[in-house]
């Protein structure tokens, strides 16, 4: 499938996310979803998995302690925290946890087979008057596993001094020079860039092959979600 | 038969803002078709003058320019390196930081559709220059998955696609072992236009160069055909001119207690293939041990797992006292605030020892300075300053050659030999033969490993 379609399908899943409170909805789309991603390759897969994952997990585990719903059966009733007021557990507040974790995987997914699956540099051929714009994304894109490597990197400096990092502080102290390594990192690209003509008027495109019915299906199908989500989910 | 001039640079001065002059009063002709070696010590302005003939000093940078560069009939002032585009196209040092596109041939026909090259020109274009640098076989595979020297060729092809009538070349074989230095270099002598290579490994430049260029403090000390520059280098700067940085020194009759023992260790990153099959190796005190191979053999998988900081797939390692290691472009794995404290993190903050290792390593002015505004050829001696401050028993270093230049290299010579007369061993992975070694320990059947590993 090409790329255009593919990414308006996924945006399409992750709109009708948010349009949809019906689990039973969000849970299929998050296990296609999930099956889709599994066709990535092992070793890059799996920080991306992981992350949506996770994300979901601690939504629906953590949220439902951090606010009132007011309504439903109440479960269990703790102590009064400061910041946070009342902590207590109702069959309500379980059940918009696990519609919002549902919709933090969904959306999570779709981005991580956006970044594993979809062919970047297609989508930004495809862009046309957009093509700045596309390929900021996907150089955006790109930067994660970038930033991933970076870190591994900064963490293997520090361990190969024989000094160990201890927990979120730990690691936390890398933060800053990641970020300016990245920002080391993007100069060094738009120079390249520069070099390379790019932002020069008259660019061309190479040719492409054309969208199959597959496409045409997809973009279809991407519009119908959204109209489905909106109207009966 | 007239020679054409390319390009002429005429009283080209210019700093960085906020920082000295890096290139001064600087003049020179470029002739169509030559290739030119660029020498100098890290520092000296090589790179600044390669920018200059993109355009890219000063319309990127910005900075102070004075003087007029001129390429083709394009003054650089006025033309930005956009415009310059086709006309000059550039390779730098490290191929991670240019790669654009997530495909080969896409990355290749960047460039053509940057200029506006006819849509059913480009595939053709895109495919012969990837055959002129023997890459053919690279179509279509995603560039996160190419070997460091795989992407550097593809980056060569990148800027061969555009026809230019100068390619700037900016240390691009320092990631490259000796066959896919030799490989790159081959692929640049097919050029059918100028090339001006900056090189520190000075034997692959003279190799392919009509003409040489030396750089000092920004200023050109040497411009001379290939010949007469050989004699020049041999009186005057003889460890360009080939001279061997060290001896290798007698392997050691008596060897120290063992630092590190591998048997017959197997590695593999995730279900790859195994990048180690078997390796059995031991460092003791007082000796250097060099790994060599290719990329890919596994030298830096080897060299991590005997600093303990990857463990093996089977296969056991034992351990004696402590071991630090520095990884490959120490530079860009720089974590803290100031240089002294990038060196105190190894000493549990102890200040004055770093600020001693500060100065033992020429770096004592840097003490309260951002590593990230240290020079490469500094952030390099903080990288070693940082690694050798806990006085470990075994030192690990990753390719610490890469990229500096043969005054340096001679002084991390020296430096190595020192260690070792200190009772620590010392096991390097590289490519660089000059380097001195007790012993050298060759890994072949290289695995390809990406880039990303």
């Amino acid at each position: 499938m090409s790329p255009g379609p593919t990414t308006a399908l996924l945006a399409a899943v992750a709109t009708a996310a948010f349009l949809t409170d019906r689990i039973w909805a969000l849970a299929v789309m998050a296990v296609i979803l999930l099956v889709i991603c599994l066709r990535a390759p092992v070793q890059r897969r799996w920080l991306y998995i992981g992350g949506a994952l996770f994300s979901a997990l601690g939504v629906i585990v953590i949220s439902p302690l951090t606010w009132s719903s007011g309504g439903g059966t109440l479960l269990w009733e703790g102590p009064t925290l400061p910041v946070i007021g009342p902590v207590d557990l109702s069959t309500d507040e379980i059940q918009i946890a696990i519609v919002n974790g549902l919709r933090l995987a969904v959306v999570g997914l779709a981005f991580s087979v956006y970044t594993l699956l979809v062919d970047h540099d297609r989508l930004v051929s495809a862009a046309g008057f957009a093509r700045r714009s596309a390929l900021a994304v996907a150089l955006a894109t790109r930067l994660v596993p970038a930033l991933e490597r970076d870190a591994a990197g900064l963490a293997e400096s520090v361990r190969g001094r024989g000094v160990e990092l201890h927990g979120a502080r730990g690691y936390a102290t890398l933060l800053s020079p990641l970020v300016a390594g990245s920002l080391e990192r993007a100069t060094g690209l738009a120079e390249a860039m520069e070099a390379r003509g790019f932002g020069r008027s008259g660019a061309t495109r190479a040719p492409r092959s054309a969208w199959t019915w597959v496409d045409h299906v997809a973009l279809v199908a991407a519009v119908l979600l959204v109209g489905v989500a909106a109207l009966w989910l | 038969m007239a020679v054409e001039v390319l390009a002429t640079v005429d009283g080209l001065s210019f700093g960085y803002p906020g920082g000295v002059a890096a290139v001064r009063d600087v003049s020179l002709e470029l002739y169509a078709g030559e290739v030119v070696a660029l020498l100098g010590p890290s520092g000296s302005g090589k790179s600044t003058l390669l920018r200059a003939l993109a355009g890219l000093v000063p319309h990127f940078h910005g900075g102070r320019f004075s003087g007029r560069v001129e390429i083709a009939g394009l003054d650089t002032r006025s033309h930005g390196p956009a415009e310059l585009a086709g006309t000059v196209a550039s390779v730098f040092q490290d191929p991670e930081d240019q790669v654009v596109m997530t495909r080969v041939e896409n990355e290749v026909a960047f460039g053509l559709e940057n200029l506006g090259v006819a849509p059913e020109l480009i595939w053709p274009r895109v495919e012969a220059a990837l055959a002129d640098v023997g890459a053919s076989q690279l179509w279509a595979r995603r560039t996160v998955e190419l070997s460091g020297g795989e992407l550097q060729r593809v980056c060569l092809a990148s800027a061969l696609a555009l026809e230019p009538q100068l390619l700037l070349l900016d240390e691009p074989t320092s990631q490259l072992d000796a066959g896919g230095a030799e490989g790159f270099l081959a692929a640049v002598e097919q050029a059918h236009c100028a090339v001006v290579l900056c090189e520190q490994r000075v034997d692959r430049a003279l190799a392919i160069a009509d003409r040489v260029i030396m750089m000092e403090e920004g200023r050109i000390v040497l411009d001379a055909p290939v010949a007469e520059a050989r004699v020049w280098l041999s009186a005057r700067r003889p460890r360009y001119a080939g001279g061997l940085i060290a001896h290798d020194p007698d392997r050691r009759t008596q060897a120290g207690a063992p630092l590190v023992r591998l048997d017959d260790v197997h590695f593999s990153y995730g279900d790859g293939p195994d990048v180690l099959g078997g390796i059995s190796l031991v460092v003791h005190r007082g000796e250097i041990v060099a790994l060599e191979g290719q990329n890919g053999s596994g030298k830096t998988t080897l060299a991590r797992i005997a600093a303990g900081l990857l463990q093996p797939t089977s296969g056991t390692v034992t351990r004696e006292g402590r071991a630090t290691y520095l990884s490959q472009d120490p530079g860009r794995y720089l974590v803290r605030e100031t240089a002294i404290e990038e060196v105190a993190l190894g000493v549990a903050g102890d200040e004055v020892r770093a600020a001693a290792a500060l100065e033992s390593f020429g770096l004592s002015f840097a003490t309260c300075r951002h590593p990230r505004d240290l020079s490469s050829g500094e952030r390099e001696r903080l990288g070693i300053a940082a690694v050798s401050v806990p006085e470990p028993d075994l030192l690990v270093l990753d390719e610490p050659t890469r990229g500096i230049d043969p005054d340096r290299k001679a002084a991390l010579a020296a430096w190595l030999l020192e260690q070792a007369d200190a009772g620590r061993g010392v096991l390097v992975a590289t490519h660089d033969p000059l380097l001195p070694a007790h012993r050298r320990v060759g890994l072949d059947a290289p695995v390809e490993v990406p880039v990303a590993a």
